[in-house]
């Protein structure tokens, strides 16, 4: 190996640093690292960390966030393809126009290697996408979408539209 | 670098890679900053312009959860240099030399370091963490200069106390406790071990644990703070500094006393400090410190007086402007006198 060899195993050993630590995206300032509770800084920036890292609607659990927005699921009854307890799919020809009004939803997906059809994440869409229909007839815009993970089912999701009725 | 090993390490590389963004191996956050300025040095001689990197660093640090409540922490904290890419091959560090009565023989022996790294080592430590306080080692500030609490507002440039008071020390070796803070309390206690080294002058290789001792004790509660911290054995000094801070609304001030003794008894300062910031808007911080300290056993002097101004661009830069004077006032000579003007920019991330 020659002279070269340290300085390649330096800059891989930098290469590793960066893609195993994220950079820092809280309060935390520079100058701390050097000031008297040094330990207290690290130790309450890398808890306010895993917080922040968390979606922003799921971090400010939903309501907080977007107060006014309308949940359309939860509270209903149980979908034998997710196994989850949701309100039913509305039917089309039942629409309705909410003017001014925000609505959030939601639909289960699976990602597991041995899900069926009907957990899709298309089928999901397809039915989010009737949902919309029905409240926002003249049509809508989604405003965010995020998903979250099925705390029941390792590899199963919730995917969520936030979406308004057109003015 | 043949191309088997090439390859070998680009799949090292690779696969720590993919495993820190699948889980992490280290549970952490990469900071840092970057300090630099141009400044105008004048000592008399000469009039010089450079561009300094101010101590320009980047960091890692981050924990663990090694059981419910118990963490296990780390710091590692390297000086990068902005201006020219390596330590400065030529910079040497003077002392005077005794003669074993202890007496000044006039003489000087210089250490040129030529330590011409890439990155220079700062603060290094790990430790575990709990409700019984915190457990650390490593190579790392003393508590005494953790206790300044950055009263010195020209930190790392021409202005920082470290150029004229004892105590802002790193040290190796070191071993420390700091306590929970409770009703605003919070201590810290350093040993650390001589190793060998001849630490406290008795003429002794010093083979201990508490071969030099620092700590800290210091109390805050909303805008105040104050402390009391001191060394034995610390870089050759005996020390005791006690500190206070109190912010209110735009003004914050900053004062410290301080004694110290060297081991050989050459040197026997007392001195004062004091440091004042003023927000005059958001993004304008009005700056002024001045520190003096006189050795009562030759009559020599030294004082430190820095003004400046620093605008905020975004959060974590700034643009900066300062003029130090640094003073070395010695019986019998002409006073010694170092003036710097810089501008400069910090961006810390």
């Amino acid at each position: 190996m020659n002279s070269k060899s340290p300085r390649f195993l330096i800059i891989s050993c930098v290469i590793w640093l960066f893609s195993a630590c994220a950079f820092s995206d809280c309060d935390f300032d520079t100058d701390d690292a050097d000031s008297p509770n040094f330990v207290d800084k690290i130790i309450e920036c890398d808890e306010q960390k895993k917080t922040t890292d968390k979606p922003a609607l799921y971090r400010a659990s939903g309501a907080a966030k977007y107060k006014n927005t309308t949940k359309l699921y939860g509270d209903g009854t149980k979908d034998p393809a997710s196994g989850i307890f949701e309100r039913p799919i509305v039917a089309p020809g039942s629409m309705n126009h909410s003017l001014n009004k925000t609505f959030a939803a939601r639909q289960a997906y699976s990602l597991r290697p041995g899900a069926k059809f009907e957990q899709s994440v298309t089928l999901a869409i397809q039915r989010l996408y009737i949902e919309m229909a029905h409240h926002c007839a003249k049509g809508w815009s989604i405003e965010d979408q995020w998903s979250e993970p099925n705390p029941e089912q390792e590899g199963d999701y919730f995917l969520h539209y936030r979406f308004a009725c057109a003015g | 670098m043949n191309k088997l090993m090439l390859s070998a390490a680009i799949a090292l590389t690779m696969g720590f890679a993919s495993q820190g963004f699948a889980a992490g191996p280290i549970d952490g956050t990469i900071y840092g900053k970057a300090n630099i300025s141009a400044v105008n040095a004048e000592n008399g001689a000469d009039d010089t312009w450079k561009l300094n990197s101010n101590a320009s660093r980047l960091g890692v640090k981050g924990k663990t959860e090694i059981a419910d409540g118990l963490y296990a922490i780390y710091k590692a904290e390297f000086e990068m240099f902005v201006d020219d890419g390596s330590k400065d091959r030529s910079k040497s560090k003077c002392s005077a030399v005794i003669d074993q009565t202890g007496t000044p023989t006039g003489d000087q022996v210089c250490i040129t370091d030529s330590n011409t790294n890439t990155f220079s080592q700062r603060n290094i430590m790990a430790g575990i963490k709990g409700s019984f306080g915190t457990v650390w080692a490593g190579k790392h500030d003393s508590p005494t200069k953790l206790a300044q609490n950055k009263i010195d507002l020209f930190n790392d440039l021409e202005g920082d106390i470290k150029n004229t008071f004892e105590g802002e020390n790193r040290v190796s070796n070191i071993v420390a406790y700091t306590s929970p803070k409770i009703n605003g309390f919070s201590t810290t206690v350093a040993m650390i071990p001589g190793e060998g080294a001849d630490v406290d002058g008795d003429g002794q290789d010093d083979t201990g644990l508490t071969d030099g001792i620092s700590y800290s004790l210091s109390y805050s509660m909303d805008n105040l703070y104050i402390a009391v911290a001191g060394d034995q054995d610390v870089n050759s000094q005996d020390l005791l500094r006690i500190i206070a801070q109190y912010k209110m609304d735009a003004l914050k001030l900053g004062v410290m006393y301080q004694q110290n003794e060297d081991n050989l008894g050459t040197k026997d300062e007392s001195g004062f400090f004091v440091s004042a910031a003023y927000k005059l808007d958001k993004k304008t911080t009005l700056k002024a410190q001045y520190g003096s300290i006189e050795d009562d056993v030759d009559g020599d002097e030294e004082e430190t007086m820095s003004l400046g101004a620093d605008y905020k661009l975004a959060k974590g830069t700034k643009l900066y402007v300062f003029y130090t004077d640094n003073t070395d006032s010695s019986v019998g000579e002409a006073d010694k006198e170092d003036t710097a003007f810089g501008l400069g920019m910090e961006h810390k991330f």
